[in-house]
């Protein structure tokens, strides 16, 4: 519980409205995307730099745990006050500032959502790649806290690729700029890369530099049906083995593809092992010859259909109805656990392999999703929350993964971050000397720990 | 309580948030319990017993449109709107609902009543509009900005059974609705004089009551029966070809939410399914027809405006465009975010005046830069909202079906 004397202090900078502390209020920020609950003893709605110095001022006098938050459609407890406290919400701060198109850049308020930053840099000819499946409620400061993947990774990388500079306010309330806005910068450490993806541990972002792209001319999206998950995965490694770079290449299998055409009706082929999504883009020559190309390759793999869509329409569907996975699959169970571990791209197809004989052998279903171009495995493990011995199976399932990526090199997190349900397997891909780094550059930023406690760094062993 | 199938809904909810960016409510205000996340996770509490309903939590409730937005975008497929209903139900035995709310419904729910003070209505009230302050307003809408009563109810203005003209090749029923009725006399007007020229008859049930949409989405359930009950025996008729409503709202209540209220209330809802497989909307029935040999010209721009509880609730989308494009030199020119609910909501806009405001200014915006002079939309509710919003005179809200009959006029004249 927060003491009402700084509840005061709070509320005398936000003011009544933006300082929420009903229990319905508190209740509905005790979630993200995942299945951990902590309720906060308040929430704050900042609208400008100076409200959120303000915020860390005075919770930095009064010892009060500060947890920041976007749309909450995180997967990893990440935006969730762990420990109590305040959590900092930064949808109400959420104007784009300035697109600037002599320059390609943008700067925008941490509470703008991704797809509305694309939309408004699409309109003058722009593009910002980043394209998380939850681009339409995920906010800029989640996508720079979390650096959110997505899509397009394997062309266009992540958002670390896209950050000129940041605003961020310290613990203590020190404002401080990092970065700018030129395209090349080594003034000093990379600041701006230390802050995206640290989970909200260090500091608040309260602006954001990014760095835009021409818009690609053209665009085509390819659909590739099989009647073998392998095949799919084999023509992904000859895709990227061949050199081709399309801008997204996706893999769904059938329990994927059905949930998605329950929800979409686009016709999607339902007795289909899996299908392939494959987007190129640039100029219009290079799309058709590489289109051309990769239509082979998939029907040398063993592709029984390739449908190339016919409008840019058409690509618009195939694509939100692919971003409404992970929503979709709860129409089969309840849970949906997402996992996250990715691999080198020429070990996909044995990964997926390993995945379904893991899930098997735990008796535990699973959907796999991944974004194969660049080996981020998401395998949706279905289940329901309130039978525990399922969970138990599933945790089982999912420690099995983890182990299994490791030992091919790969990573615990690709995209969605350590939060709480990595946390504990943090020792096995990282040395002590590099966690105990990273704690020193912790207790730099945050001496007296008061931003985002129970983070992952607080690891509980495994 | 709660159906219990309902209750299941809540576990379907995997909190992935893609409903949140496309509420007009959360996109006025920003905060979580705003959204449709936000307030199916409270009733996921309410429901586990581990949050107390408070007049906070009610209010919440009543912080949503019921525009569908959030249902038909669930990736999930969870009924969103139908727990919102079925939740604000059980709040409003709880805690009652304001008194302008139950004076309004106890009117509506009456059949002598609802005459009775439409009378004194329009015979002292109609004169008197016009004494009212400047700047009031109701909810949203200044005072002179709101609707005129009609000078006789429309069921009083023709007979129960309107024969058609020339050839019969049809037969239908015609349920008014209380807009019709009372307020916008020309679309029932409109809807008789376009389908008797079809050669199409229209009987109106004299005995017919308010649809009891706004009763019972305002929560107040119980009370709608009565509505439900005396509709239910007068429309289930299978010697006409259709039961013919011009209010989406009317028509979202008669397809399925008389369904829905039955089921939940562990009532017998076979004649309402029943029914519901025989009510169309009037541009749903006109598009039956070959209008083409009836239509005149009539020169000017139109755009359309998709009511919720037409394009949602009732998933009709092309007809009422298709009506529209029907006519010739009649340009039709579609705005940003056509579906996008216009603030009304119902009471909606007279609960969270603010909110509704923020929401229809960019209703507004839309339709003035399609430069059209006509913006068509069959619900007298968005007909309000949007009319009481505009600042000018030179864009006028109708009912698609009067711009049909204005085009058959032009040739009868």
């Amino acid at each position: 519980m927060l003491r009402q004397e700084v509840l005061e202090q709070f509320i005398s900078v936000v003011g009544p409205d933006r300082c929420k502390t009903s229990p319905e209020d508190l209740l509905t920020y005790g979630y993200d995307a995942c299945i951990y609950e902590y309720v906060p003893d308040a929430v704050l709605f900042p609208k400008s730099t100076q409200e959120a110095a303000d915020i860390m001022r005075i919770a930095s006098a009064e010892h009060v745990f500060v947890t920041p938050r976007g749309a909450g459609s995180g997967l990893v407890a990440e935006a969730l006050a762990k420990h109590g406290g305040a959590v900092v919400c930064f949808t109400m701060m959420n104007r784009i500032l300035e697109i600037n198109t002599a320059n390609r850049y943008a700067v925008v308020e941490p509470g703008v959502v991704i797809s509305e930053l694309q939309k408004a840099v699409d309109k003058v000819g722009l593009f910002y790649p980043p394209d998380p499946g939850s681009a339409a409620v995920a906010t800029m400061g989640g996508a720079v806290a979390m650096n959110a993947g997505g899509m397009r990774g394997v062309k266009y990388g992540v958002t670390r690729d896209y950050l000129l500079g940041l605003e961020i306010v310290l613990p203590s309330g020190e404002v401080m700029v990092t970065g700018t806005v030129t395209a090349k910068d080594v003034t000093g450490y990379d600041l701006t890369r230390l802050i995206c993806g640290s989970e909200g541990t260090l500091a608040l972002v309260t602006r954001i530099n990014v760095r835009l792209l021409p818009k690609p001319k053209t665009k085509r999206t390819l659909q590739a049906v099989y009647n073998s998950i392998d095949d799919a995965g084999t023509t992904v490694s000859r895709i990227v083995e061949a050199g081709i770079i399309p801008a997204t290449l996706e893999l769904m299998d059938k329990t994927v593809i059905k949930a998605v055409e329950e929800f979409s009706q686009l016709g999607l082929p339902l007795d289909a092992e899996a299908i392939l999504l494959v987007d190129v883009d640039g100029g219009p020559e290079s799309v058709e010859t590489e289109a051309a190309l990769i239509a082979d390759f998939c029907r040398t793999q063993g592709a029984r259909e390739v449908r190339v869509s016919l409008s840019e329409k058409e690509n618009e569907l195939l694509w939100s109805a692919r971003r409404s996975a992970f929503g979709a699959v709860a129409r089969l169970r309840p849970t949906c656990m997402i996992e996250d571990a990715t691999v080198p791209v020429s070990y996909l197809t044995s990964a997926i392999k390993k995945v379904i004989e893991i899930c098997g052998r735990n008796r535990v279903q699973v959907g796999v999703l991944a974004h194969a171009g660049d080996g981020n495995l998401h395998p949706l493990i279905l289940c329901d929350q309130r039978d525990k011995a399922e969970m138990e199976r599933v945790e089982r399932a999912m420690d099995e993964i983890v182990d299994y990526a490791l030992s091919v090199g790969g990573t615990l997190s690709g995209e969605h971050g350590i939060g709480i349900p990595k946390s504990k397997y943090l020792p096995k891909q990282l040395s002590e000397t590099s966690l105990s780094m990273m704690r020193a550059i912790k207790r730099a930023f945050d001496p007296s720990g008061i931003l985002n406690p129970g983070s992952f760094l607080e690891q509980r062993g495994s | 309580m709660i159906a219990e199938k309902l209750r299941e809904e809540v576990y379907n909810c995997i909190r992935c948030g893609l409903c949140m960016n496309k509420c007009p409510v959360y996109n006025q205000l920003y905060f979580e319990g705003a959204a449709p996340r936000g307030k199916v996770q409270l009733i996921k509490k309410v429901l586990e017993g581990k949050l107390e309903p408070s007049e906070n939590f009610c209010r919440m409730l009543s912080l949503c449109l019921l525009c569908e937005t959030c249902t038909v975008n669930c990736p999930s497929g969870v009924a969103l709107d139908r727990l919102m209903k079925a939740m604000r139900a059980e709040v409003s035995e709880k805690f009652g609902l304001p008194w302008q709310k139950r004076a309004m419904f106890h009117l509506l729910s009456s059949d002598r009543l609802l005459p009775f003070c439409l009378f004194w209505g329009r015979t002292v009230g109609n004169p008197l509009r016009s004494l009212l302050p400047a700047d009031g307003k109701v909810g949203t809408i200044p005072y002179h900005r709101l609707p005129l009563l009609n000078r006789r109810p429309l069921l009083n203005q023709f007979p129960e059974v309107v024969p058609a003209l020339g050839r019969r090749v049809g037969s239908v029923l015609y349920f008014t609705g209380c807009a019709t009725n009372y307020l916008f006399e020309n679309v029932g007007r409109s809807v008789i004089a376009t389908l008797t020229r079809l050669g199409v008859e229209v009987i109106i049930p004299k005995a017919q009551m308010c649809c009891g949409l706004p009763i019972a989405l305002s929560g107040a359930r119980k009370m709608a029966l009565k509505n439900i009950r005396r509709n239910l025996e007068i429309f289930s008729r299978d010697d006409v070809d259709a039961v013919i409503v011009d209010c989406a709202s009317c028509g979202s209540a008669l397809k399925k939410e008389y369904t829905h209220i039955l089921e939940e209330l562990g009532e017998n809802a076979e004649a309402a399914r029943t029914l519901g497989k025989r009510v169309l909307d009037v541009a749903e029935y006109l598009s039956r027809f070959e209008l083409e040999k009836f239509l005149r010209p009539l020169p000017g721009r139109v755009t359309y405006h998709d009511p919720c509880h037409l394009v949602r609730s009732q998933g009709v989308r092309e007809e009422p465009r298709s009506l529209l494009k029907r006519i010739p030199e009649l340009e039709f020119v579609e705005m940003e975010g056509p579906d996008v609910c216009c603030g009304g909501g119902g009471t909606f806009q007279w609960e969270h005046p603010e909110v509704a405001a923020g929401i229809t200014r960019n209703k507004i915006k839309a339709i003035a830069d399609t430069g059209a002079q006509f913006v068509a939309s069959g619900c007298p509710g968005c007909r309000l909202q949007i009319y009481g919003s505009l600042d000018t005179d030179a864009i006028q809200v109708l009912h698609p079906v009067e711009l049909v009959a204005m085009a058959l006029e032009r040739r009868l004249s």
